[in-house]
């Protein structure tokens, strides 16, 4: 018996020496890689938990002056080192694998968020709140996005109106297969007309999109129609003379990010959609 | 003789390109127009075809002239530090005013110009453009250029600026008819120049002693030859951004086909680049539509190996 | 057809040359022999305009080689320098065609004829990294032969060919400068060579230490002053001079 005793001890002792990431239940110092997971951490009401962000990270305005540590896909070991955090936050995408590795084995706890679509977002949500100790908060907020991921889709599945999601019109690259925003797409009812495009973000045929007749086309982010490059593609894309009536529809960045914006996002989507009419009706 | 040989090339090359604008994601069939294909050949097509014809001509053109005036066979338009000097023209404007002031062709255009002045400067010897000068300030250049854009890059997160570089790394998909005007009456301008200057290429060739001997100021023909090439790349970036090998492959094409002579083989290295871009885009935004592949992607796909069979055949100059 | 009257020269402001002064007649083959750096180079250089003399003039034609313009003088006057390059993308004939460029369409002679003339009618097409040294040589003589230029100003045209090519090149200069009254400086290192011309200049550091027909000049005294041997090296290189007057020497006449 003392020797099984011994030996646990011993094991007690090796689990708690150096070795072994700290783990903390509620961290109060974290570091967030990634956009959306500053937003999230935000949202979950841990903003003065949060001691560092990286350059990109621009929301909400109470983040702009916290300390940042680098970029998305090349933030500094050092800066993160130096902040002494409890918890890093890191996504799949767009964070490099070898700073995940790099702070276990400096011992630094890490949580890596790995939903990338839609469906699986507020699971993610609520493993992040679990893991930093606002599971009640994380919980009402992945039902806002629930709520909306379980309203049933006003047309059958390809039926709905076509829709292009512009992230840059010049060259034209649009929202493709596999992102959030085509996910959106769906979900609210339109067939998103890069669909058959390939990769996430193509840069897409500015003919065969206007060949598709898109019925509404999005304008992501800075892309209003006031901006000459966005009425240069417009021009192409839905010239009077074909006397093709597309509805042009401004949103913001919601959907870019898979954070705590998403629903308004897709309600943003659903405002432009003349929700009675099938396509058969036009 | 060669002469028709010459203008039949030329024409060959011409039907060529104009065959090419009917291919894309969809075949156009001129014959069966309906309003839709007409605002695509119109709106799209055309438009796409004829920058892309003028860029590839101009850097056909600027690769021969500074092959012929480095008397080195690798070298292209980019050497001189041209598209790293558009594309950090772009990225300051866009950076220094918002919204851009300018229009970013012009930006790309008066950079691109920028560098050439700056290597022009720095090549300068008592006797007009020293080839070695030019060289060496033109990398030297081409790097520093880079290098800042880089360290923008890196500093800046603002998408914008990003996305800039993408259209400078050559866009032919957002050509449109304002633009055209200007970039013809300059490419136009410089290729005149060139075939005006064509014999004192061909001579610079010879070594400037000979070419002294044979009674022209090598100096002078440089200084001319120098602005003609500059004027056409500057151009062709400001156009559709940087498209690379063009310059480089073109002119060893045609001095294979046609021989070295420039006041033959710059013609034919202008209609054959125009060409050779022009088909490079059509098979970009068809063979993967309806995704679009670069055409300068297309270019090396296709040239690339095709230039390493003709340089371990030939050898010379080499 | 050529005067160097009173020439002083400087290299990066150092005196080089200094009161050389001779005439060169039209028709007539001259050498300019010595050991290197004697600068008979640079006297080539400044008979085609190509460096200037601090001092005196020189006279083309009569016409102080300045008042030319680039073109008039090309038409006058041809130069190659020793070093000439292979590695050009170009052929026989396209090089012989650049000689009428001073001409502006209008050349003395034409491509078939300049070929002709040089032996190189077979190999027009052929580009240039495939001639031969001698066929090289021959290539770029054929282009100032197109040239037409009254005076032909060559810089070692004989180095590194075979005795065989030497022989044509210098044959081939002699019938031309006879036929065509073309007047050939060349400066060379060979004392056997120099026997086919008709006068010599013997340079030395920068200064004319001799002039006259090859067998006159080339003295074993002068040997040894010109190229610094000793008694025994400059017997040994004397350029023959004991060898019966040859008749076959076929001079042409005229």
């Amino acid at each position: 018996m003392p020797l099984v005793l011994a030996r646990l001890l011993v094991l007690a002792l090796l689990l708690s020496g150096p070795l072994r990431p700290a783990w903390a239940e509620d961290p109060e110092r974290i570091v967030s890689l990634a956009p959306a997971m500053t937003e999230t951490l935000f949202a979950l009401g841990l903003g003065e938990k949060v001691v560092g962000i990286t350059s990109v990270c621009d929301r909400p305005e109470a983040a702009r002056d916290k300390v940042r540590v680098g970029g998305m896909s090349n933030p500094s070991l050092e800066s993160i080192l130096a902040l002494k955090p409890e918890l890093v936050v890191m996504t799949t995408d767009g964070n490099p694998k070898y700073i995940a590795d790099q702070l276990q084995r400096f011992g630094i706890a890490i949580h890596v968020f790995t939903p990338r679509r839609l469906s699986e977002i507020p699971g993610g949500i609520r493993e992040l709140g679990a893991r930093v100790g606002a599971a009640e908060t994380a919980d009402i907020l992945a039902r806002k996005l629930e709520n909306l991921l379980t309203t049933p889709p006003r047309f059958a599945a390809g039926e709905g109106p076509k829709a292009l999601f512009v992230i840059w019109p010049e060259p034209l690259i649009v929202a493709g297969p596999g992102t959030l925003i085509d996910d959106a797409l769906t979900l609210v009812g339109y067939v998103n007309i890069a669909a058959d495009a390939g990769t996430a973000y193509p840069r897409f045929s500015v003919e065969e999109a206007l060949r598709r007749k898109p019925d509404v086309i999005f304008l992501g982010l800075g892309h209003d129609r006031d901006n000459p490059r966005t009425q240069r593609l417009l021009q192409r894309l839905v010239p009077p003379e074909l006397g093709h009536p597309g509805r042009i529809v401004t949103v913001s960045d919601a959907l870019y990010r898979a954070g705590p914006r998403l629903p308004g996002g897709i309600v943003e989507l659903s405002s432009g959609q003349n929700l009675g009419a099938k396509r058969s009706d036009r | 003789m060669k002469r028709t040989r010459v203008f039949l090339a030329c024409a060959a090359a011409l039907l060529l390109a104009l065959v090419s604008i009917f291919f894309g994601p969809r075949l156009l069939n001129p014959l069966a127009l309906d309003a839709e294909s007409r605002q695509i050949l119109l709106l799209l097509r055309l438009p796409r075809s004829a920058v892309a014809f003028l860029m590839g001509g101009a850097l056909g053109a600027s690769g021969l002239i500074l092959q012929g005036v480095f008397r080195n066979p690798l070298a292209d338009p980019y050497i001189l530090g041209l598209s790293g000097g558009a594309s950090l023209a772009a990225a300051l404007g866009i950076l220094l005013a918002g919204s851009l002031p300018l229009p970013l062709p012009l930006l790309a255009f008066a950079g691109a110009l920028g560098a050439c002045a700056l290597v022009a400067a720095l090549g300068r010897g008592p006797e007009g453009l020293r080839p070695d000068r030019l060289l060496l300030g033109g990398i030297g250049l081409g790097f520093f250029f880079s290098a800042v854009l880089l360290l923008l890059m890196t500093l800046v997160s603002d998408g914008g600026l990003k996305r800039t570089i993408l259209w400078m790394s050559g866009d032919l998909s957002s050509a449109n008819w304002e633009l055209i005007p200007g970039g013809l009456a300059l490419i136009l301008g410089g290729l005149a120049l060139a075939l005006a200057r064509s014999k004192g290429l061909n001579v610079l060739g010879l070594g400037d002693e000979i070419a002294h001997g044979l009674g022209f100021n090598p100096g002078r023909e440089r200084f001319f030859l120098f602005i003609a090439a500059s004027l056409m790349t500057a151009a062709a970036v400001s156009l559709g951004g940087t498209v690379g090998f063009v310059g480089l492959l073109v002119p060893h094409a045609v001095r294979h086909l046609v021989g070295a002579d420039a006041q033959r083989a710059l013609p034919v290295s202008f209609f054959g680049g125009g060409t050779l871009l022009c088909l490079a885009d059509s098979l970009g935004r068809s063979l993967a539509a309806p995704l679009e592949i670069p055409a300068g992607v297309i270019v090396a796909l296709i040239g690339a190996p095709w230039f390493i069979l003709v340089l371990r055949k030939k050898g010379y100059g080499l | 057809m050529l005067n160097f009257d009173d020439i002083a020269f400087d290299f990066s402001d150092t005196p080089f040359i200094a009161g050389l002064s001779f005439a060169v007649a039209q028709g007539e083959m001259l050498g300019l022999i010595g050991p290197n750096g004697a600068g008979k180079s640079t006297i080539l250089k400044l008979a085609a305009g190509l460096l200037k003399p601090r001092a005196g003039s020189i006279r083309l034609a009569g016409r102080p080689i300045a008042s030319y313009n680039g073109r008039e003088r090309a038409q006058r006057v041809a130069y190659l320098p020793q070093q000439l390059d292979a590695r050009l993308p170009f052929r026989v004939a396209e090089l012989v065609e650049m000689g009428g460029y001073p001409h502006r369409g209008r050349a003395p002679r034409n491509t078939s004829e300049a070929l002709r003339l040089a032996g190189l009618e077979a190999k027009a097409e052929a580009p240039l990294g495939q001639l031969s040294g001698g066929e090289l040589r021959r290539a770029y003589l054929a282009m100032t032969l197109r040239q037409g230029a009254d005076c032909l100003l060559l810089d070692e045209p004989l180095a590194g060919l075979d005795l065989r090519y030497q022989a044509e090149l210098l044959q081939l200069l002699r019938g031309i400068a006879a036929r065509t009254r073309t007047t050939v400086v060349m400066s060379l290192h060979d004392m056997g060579a120099a026997l086919w011309l008709d006068r010599l200049l013997a340079l030395k550091e920068g200064e004319l230490i001799g002039a006259g027909k090859p067998r006159e000049l080339l003295g074993e005294d002068l040997i040894r002053r010109l190229f610094d041997l000793d008694e025994e090296a400059a017997w040994i290189f004397r350029p023959g001079a004991d060898l019966p007057e040859t008749g076959q020497g076929r001079r042409s006449s005229g």
